[in-house]
């Protein structure tokens, strides 16, 4: 596995730039080799091409060579790590922040299809592959929580159903208006305002925001006490897919701004939405056993807001901005 | 006393009640009090309707809200309510699955129940107070007799 640092050690340090070496690390791991690349070369691998976006083909066949079988990870040390080196404390918290990864995952594999049906031809390329991604990583947490957690149930439904007690009640904000925004383009798939409002709640809030903090947080765990072996590796190999779903969303939101750039007004109203909704928490969640404080989990989320709006050129006007400083920590995503 | 039948005038009437009261105390624990202030704020401030249809009985629940309680709840007949912020529908049987205490927030993100007309975002700016005022209105006794005839 990866060097043993501190999980917020980067967090302080802020962006670095990565090497040619390291990028190559990154895009050519196979599966097994994925333990030993760093969460944080493949965060900031995330935001490597934001400044000139790569094209929907050029992601297409990232896909193709970076996709990963779930069902050849072995979660048998996860399994004896979680339950005899792990504290309570330490899977309490644990599962307390995976979990909304968990549920995250189906609802962005489920409402993405329907976002397919406007898009170019391209784009619909990479939005298949993408479809398969999540799909992938629904499975990835059903035999994490099965295997490693000891949750037992028929099918994955019912795996859902035994993990629901822990994900937050703030959940239904991003991920139900993620479902309604899916349903309006269900209704007029060509409604280009409809799409750039979902666009802006799936690719920059719950993908570009959510789901990167939470890789974050239990990754760099997972590398500092140097436990759940497959988790990292699967998740790590997650979060490089997420790369590509982060630029190819970020490309949509630049493309449609550049082409009508009072589009800016949709994305600015979901934020305002997004932002207000974010700015209430539910439960307290006890992120000290994990390495973090909510303090470093807040500022980890406003960084990763920040660095894609200002990748892609999105301005915030002040009172937006004055609502970023009220976000309360919600770890999701997908 | 047996229980109101759903969608009947008297069950609007025990949804009204329960509605103005809210969430109950046992409700209440277990979420952070920032929570609850953020559903107390929202509302005193409501001044939305909703049109709550049952797909399959033809019937709909429409509730008024206005100086932080309900003004104005009853049973209403196929394409009344057309006139409210949002009109949402939802059928029979997930109507009963939310009475029998499926998961209101569930009920939301899994699209059981859709807005069907009105502004998306400005319905979710007050989604958590309507995901808990989902869960009173599932909570109130009501008899199902008319998918046990179906």
């Amino acid at each position: 596995m990866a060097e043993r640092k501190s999980p917020t050690a980067v967090l302080h340090e802020g962006p670095r730039a990565l090497s040619d070496q390291q990028v190559r690390q990154i895009e050519g791991a196979n599966l097994e080799e994925v333990l030993d690349v760093d969460i944080d070369d493949v965060i900031e691998y995330v935001h490597k091409d934001m400044r000139s976006l790569p094209d929907y083909t050029t992601l297409y066949r990232k896909y193709l060579k970076q996709r990963w079988d779930v069902y050849d990870l072995d979660f048998s040390q996860d399994k004896v790590d979680w339950n005899e080196k792990m504290t309570e404390a330490e899977r309490n918290s644990f599962l307390a922040i995976a979990s909304g990864f968990h549920h995250g995952e189906r609802q962005v594999e489920i409402e993405l299809p329907v976002f397919m049906i406007g898009a170019g031809e391209e784009e619909k390329l990479h939005i298949s592959a993408q479809i398969e991604d999540e799909a992938r990583h629904t499975v990835f947490f059903d035999r994490f929580y099965r295997e490693v957690v000891g949750l037992q149930g028929a099918d994955i439904m019912a795996i859902l159903d035994a993990s629901f007690p822990w994900v937050s009640e703030t959940f239904v904000g991003p991920f139900g208006l993620l479902a309604y925004q899916a349903d309006e383009v269900r209704r007029n798939p060509y409604d280009e305002r409809a799409r750039v409002r979902y666009g802006t709640t799936y690719f920059l809030w719950i993908e570009g925001v959510l789901a990167l903090s939470v890789m974050k947080v239990t990754l760099s765990y997972a590398r500092w006490r140097g436990f759940l072996p497959a988790y990292y590796t699967g998740f790590t190999a997650t979060c490089r897919d997420e790369s590509r779903h982060v630029q190819g969303g970020m490309k949509y939101l630049q493309d449609a701004v550049r082409k009508d750039p009072s589009m800016i007004k949709e994305i600015h109203e979901t934020l305002r939405t997004i932002l207000i909704l974010a700015g209430v928490a539910s439960r307290e969640v006890i992120y000290e056993p994990l390495g973090w404080t909510q303090q470093e989990v807040r500022m980890l989320m406003f960084q990763q807001l920040g660095r894609k709006l200002n990748d892609v050129g999105i301005s915030l006007p002040p009172d937006l901005q004055a609502m970023v400083g009220s976000v309360q920590p919600v770890l999701a995503g997908g | 006393m047996s229980e109101p039948e759903f969608f009947s005038p008297e069950w609007a009437a025990a949804v009204r009640d329960a509605l103005a009261a809210g969430p109950t105390e046992q409700d209440r624990a277990g979420k952070l009090p920032m929570y609850w202030d953020f559903f107390e704020k929202v509302k005193a401030g409501y001044a939305a309707s909703w049109a709550l249809g049952c797909r399959g009985l033809g019937a709909t629940l429409y509730v008024q809200w206005g100086g932080g309680t309900v003004t104005d709840c009853r049973v209403t007949g196929p394409g009344d309510g057309a006139d409210a912020t949002y009109v949402l529908g939802m059928d029979y049987a997930d109507w009963q699955a939310l009475h029998d205490g499926y998961d209101p927030q569930r009920t939301v993100m899994y699209r059981k129940i859709l807005v069907e007309e009105g502004n998306i975002l400005e319905f979710f700016k007050g989604i958590y107070f309507f995901t808990e005022c989902l869960g009173v209105i599932g909570k109130v006794p009501a008899g199902f007799r008319a998918l046990a005839a179906g």
